[in-house]
């Protein structure tokens, strides 16, 4: 593996980005969005004299979880996609480049782009709530956006291997939608609906729902913000007192999972694939 | 965030130090004129114990003990005021009580009092007193499974006292103050962390007024006892702020009530509660603001909501099925994660969501007000098909701030079949949020840190995105630079 | 320095190379031959590690399954038409490709100049003319300068001031002594190109020549049409078949059917008939 190969690959992504009309639209409704909730606070804050970061951060929990999956997932879908459709792909390939130094590189370069773009709308959002002494803890807010990231990262992961398995960027665009109305509202709703006809124990409830990288980025958020679950009830409560401390690292584990397999599904299909 | 708290409660502690080292000297000064020589003679001598100085005093005499540590137990067993100069300790040895007061008419002002034994059977404490009108004033008691015990003591005065528990698990923990069958009990001006409770249990007509109890597990727990004044108080970080159990006739006023968290942590809890009057309280991120179960339980008794705050909490009201004649009126429920909860599913309609043509005001209120009267022309209804299912089945709230919960009330909306029944209604909303009045204990957020914070946010951003133009353009530079 | 041994590329059932064995000596230009479809192209792409094959391919004694950077090093690759990141500009395509190939930055400038494309460094590639397009691919893939140049018909998409502009740079960088493998189906290019001609049919290698000797062995055959006056066309007709030429009206004129490397000998014989030839054209 070759570092300023991979890191040439990445700044290109990165140029991409800042080209890529998708992308841009989605963070500009990101910073959009973000300003919007923090106004909100303000209001309220200016009622309560008090800071309602918990609110704002729980508004942006819910905000991040329908923005970024779309978000990453889409980019991420297109990546490998997009260039085969184009031609591109099999040029680069054609040069003296291994695929993994491909693959890597186009994932850290879409991941610093994800990582700018949430910068960029958790950080003008932030200056604002600051300026009007809206803002509460700076280490929960760092930590949201920490956990924002590594949400978009399983994301990005699952469109890769979108990418990786489909040769049309429509196709995986198409797919990486499903997979985002699963992950958001399909996931959820169904397991809502399994809990309430076969009255599911906690237990299971708390893990079938953790296998949904966006519920463990939400309870992971939460745990930051609030330092407990107990905002999810019985379920929350089950899981502060069955795992305790051990439950960052549980979160942690779960999503670097979903981070590393997709990724690695992915460059597996990427680097057999012989129909360049 | 703790490691903010922690910084607080420092700050307070240490200014409570500052306050208590300026006003001691003045006190002893007044206070002192019965019997100044007493003193003069014991300080000469280094190897007097303090109980002797104690054996030795008349009753209705003023010691004053200089500062050193004095060995425990004490026993203090006449009318005797007992002042500290310059905060001698009084050191238990890790067991029983630190210092029992058996006699009426007992001031103890001044000390630093530590290492009691951990008995909870026992009951060992910091300070233990069982006759009336005792005044313990100004103390800091450490290191104690109970801080404050009194028993039977009615009349007496506790203020000013700083109360610091054992580093234990909270099942292990005694009761930072705990005043049994004490009528007419001053709980005033004292800081409590790190222990179970603030208890209150058969003492009618006690107040407590300007206190701030933190990090406990029910701030303060008021328990089979009726006729209280809870005034300016902070409760914060405990699992409970203020539970109130068995009792008839309680004003809450002007407390600020934070960040109670835990299982079953409440702002304020009412069980069995009656003629409740709550009146300019800030409750303020708590799990849930107020947690109200079979209250009022008497007939013809109300439980009365003013002019309170109910901000950031995951609920605000959180009622059994059950609650009735509990008035509202000009509360501000704003941005609670759910502002209305009925425990187990059903409604609250038999209440009050208004009187004398006022209700409240809700954040999340839809309706307009045309005729400009600031009373919404729309009664505000809590129906939310979401808020409905967790009534009913708590275990969805792990659903909770998912896209997926909006999408059903949304649905709801849309599909009105599916809509659910109404919780409640307040005919009358208020358009404009009333003016609160001040609690004790607000706080401004460490903004220089946030911009800092947030700056750094879009920097990091920019450098990043940079990171892909910058070098092409410096490579052009040097291809311009070669001639062709 | 390149040798295809035993090359068989399978789509499914269908075979598209068939046990293949080709021998690309140092310095010298292989010309593949054959219709669409002969699997010229599949040999390029598994030459360049983009296909999986059974067989074994190296470039230089580099293996292209097992140091597949290392044979892509030696390996400058034009593709039939590049596809470009539009939105690029010319430099900063050329910088991103010397950058990946690890040819230092100041190849580029001389490279592009090489090229004819030192004035349009700035222009975004999508911007380009097709054979601006073409000359900027032959630039990238000389980047590094490899000591091998593989080229999937070069000139196919090309008008013919361009082709023959292209073909110029070619022969020159040929003259500088690269190793050169190519497919093409245009006479003239291999002419002008190759030294030998590989010709496939259905995945297999027909037989080799010179590329002198190509257009005999398949038995190319042009059809030139002259242009006569009208009341000679009958004339012509019977001189050009008393010549053993195969020949027939068309309109105002004849068309002859004649062997590649004969198309001049029509207008001998007509010549010598004493027929004015006013123009002739290539079908």
């Amino acid at each position: 593996m070759n570092g300023k190969i991979i890191w040439t690959l990445a700044q290109k992504e990165l140029r991409d980005a800042l080209h890529n009309r998708w992308f841009l639209l989605y963070t500009i409704a990101f910073i959009g969005l973000s300003l919007a909730l923090s106004y909100m606070s303000l209001a309220g804050a200016g009622i309560a004299g008090f800071a309602g970061f918990g609110r704002t951060a729980a508004s942006l929990i819910n905000l991040v979880l329908l923005i970024i999956p779309l978000m990453a997932l889409t980019v991420g879908a297109q990546s490998l996609a997009h260039e085969q459709e184009q031609g591109t792909l099999a040029y680069l390939l054609a040069q003296p480049v291994t695929r993994v130094e491909v693959f890597i590189g186009k994932y850290l370069g879409l991941a610093l782009s994800l990582l700018a773009s949430l910068g960029l709308g958790f950080g003008i959002a932030g200056v604002v709530l600051a300026l009007a002494n809206g803002a509460g803890s700076p280490m929960a807010y760092i930590s949201l956006v920490g956990q924002t990231f590594l949400l978009s990262l399983t994301m990005l992961s699952v469109g890769f291997l979108v990418s990786a398995l489909t040769k049309r960027a429509g196709v995986a665009i198409g797919i990486g939608l499903f997979l985002w109305l699963t992950f958001v509202f399909l996931g959820d709703l169904g397991l809502m609906g399994t809990a309430i006809t076969m009255r599911l124990p906690v237990e299971q409830l708390l893990w079938l729902s953790l296998l949904n990288p966006l519920q463990v980025f939400k309870m992971a958020a939460i745990l930051d913000i609030n330092a407990t679950l107990d905002l999810l009830g019985p379920a929350g409560i089950y899981a502060m007192q069955e795992y305790g401390a051990q439950l960052r690292g549980v979160f942690l584990m779960l999503t670097a999972l979903w981070i590393l397999a997709p990724a690695l599904a992915a460059y597996m299909r990427f680097r057999l694939r012989g129909d360049f | 965030m703790r490691l903010l708290s922690q910084a607080r409660v420092a700050g307070s502690v240490l200014l409570l130090l500052l306050f208590s080292a300026f006003t001691l000297p003045l006190r002893a000064s007044a206070s002192g004129q019965v019997t100044p020589q007493t003193v003069a003679e014991t300080t000469q001598c280094g190897h007097v114990s303090l109980q002797a100085m104690i054996d030795e005093a008349e009753a209705g005499d003023t010691l004053v003990v200089p500062a050193g540590t004095w060995q425990a137990p004490i026993r203090i067993d006449k009318p005797l005021t007992l002042e500290g100069q310059a905060w001698p300790v009084i050191r238990g040895d890790g067991s029983g009580n630190v210092v029992a007061i058996t006699a009426p008419n007992v001031t103890l002002r001044g000390f630093v009092v530590a290492g009691s034994g951990k008995s909870l059977d026992r009951e060992d404490s910091g300070i233990r007193v069982s006759a009336p009108n005792a005044v313990i004033e100004n103390n800091r008691i450490e290191d104690a499974l109970f801080g404050i015990y009194l028993e039977r003591a009615a009349d007496s005065v506790v203020r000013g006292n700083t109360i610091l528990g054992m580093a234990l698990p909270i099942s292990r923990r005694g009761d930072g103050l705990k005043i049994f069958y004490s009528p007419n009990t001053l709980v005033e001006g004292n800081v409590m962390r790190d222990t179970r409770d603030a208890i209150l249990w058969y003492s009618p007509y006690s107040v407590v007024r300007h206190n701030d109890f933190a990090d406990g597990r029910y701030g303060l727990h008021l328990m089979q006892s009726d006729h209280h004044l809870i005034e300016e108080n902070v409760f914060r970080n405990n699992s409970v702020g203020v539970y109130v159990m068995y009792g008839t006739s309680f004003e809450l006023r002007r407390n600020l009530i934070a960040a109670n968290r835990g299982p079953s942590g409440y702002g304020v809890g009412l069980k069995e509660a009656s003629d409740v009057l709550m009146e300019g309280n800030r409750i303020v991120g708590n799990r849930a603001g107020v947690y109200s179960d079979s209250s009022p339980l008497r007939p013809n008794t109300t439980v009365t909501y003013r002019n309170n705050l109910f901000a950031y909490n995951e609920i605000g009201l959180e009622m059994l099925p059950n609650t009735q004649n509990n008035r509202f009126q000009e509360n501000i429920l704003l941005d609670n994660g759910e502002q209305v909860n009925v425990y187990g599913g059903g409604d609250l309609t038999r209440n009050e969501w208004a009187f004398d043509g006022r209700g409240n005001y809700w954040s999340d209120y839809a309706g307009f007000d045309a005729n400009g009267d600031a009373i919404g022309d729309l009664p505000y209804i809590s129906k939310s098909l979401f808020d409905s299912l967790i009534g009913v089945q708590p275990e969805l709230r792990l659903f909770q701030l998912s896209p997926a919960s909006d999408a059903l009330d949304l649905a709801a909306k849309a599909f009105p079949l599916f809509a659910p029944q109404p919780r409640m209604s307040d005919p009358a909303p208020l358009t404009q949020p009333p003016a609160l009045p001040p609690t004790p204990g607000l706080e401004s957020p460490p903004t220089a840190t946030n911009i800092v914070v947030a700056v750094a946010m879009v920097g990091v951003a920019l450098t990043i995105l940079a990171a892909g133009l910058r070098r092409s353009k410096r490579q052009r530079r040097a291809i311009s630079a070669q001639p062709a | 320095m390149i040798e295809f041994t035993d090359l068989t590329k399978r789509y499914g059932k269908f075979t598209a190379v068939d046990h293949l064995t080709l021998h690309v000596p140092a310095r010298g230009a292989v010309a593949l031959w054959g219709v669409n479809g002969a699997g010229k192209t599949t040999m390029i792409k598994c030459l360049l590690g983009l296909l999986r094959f059974d067989g074994r391919i190296t470039v230089d004694g580099c293996d292209v399954r097992r140091q597949g950077r290392a044979a892509r090093q030696r390996i400058g690759y034009v593709p039939q038409e590049l596809a470009f990141y539009k939105e690029m500009t010319t430099y900063d395509m050329a910088e991103f490709y010397a950058r990946l190939k690890d040819a230092p930055t100041t190849r580029i400038a001389t490279v592009l100049e090489q090229v004819g494309l030192g004035e349009h460094q700035d222009k975004p590639v999508g911007a380009l003319s097709g054979g601006m397009k073409q000359r900027l691919a032959l630039g990238l893939a000389l980047l590094a300068d490899p000591p091998v140049l593989v080229m999937d018909e070069p000139t196919s998409n090309l008008d013919t001031a361009a082709r023959s502009q292209l073909l110029q740079l070619l022969v020159e960088v040929k003259a500088a002594g690269k190793t050169i493998l190519f497919t093409s189906h245009r006479i003239e290019e291999v002419e002008a190109l190759a030294d030998t001609v590989a010709v496939m049919e259905s995945g297999r290698l027909h037989f080799t020549c010179s590329s002198g000797a190509l257009a005999q062995r398949i038995g190319l055959r042009t059809q030139v049409k002259f242009m006569v006056p009208g009341h000679q066309i009958d004339l012509a007709l019977d001189i050009l078949r008393g010549d053993g030429l195969a020949a027939r009206r068309n309109g105002v004129g004849v068309i002859v059917d004649v062997a590649h490397g004969e198309k001049a000998r029509p207008i001998h014989a007509l010549g010598r008939a004493n027929i004015e030839v006013i123009d002739f054209e290539l079908e």
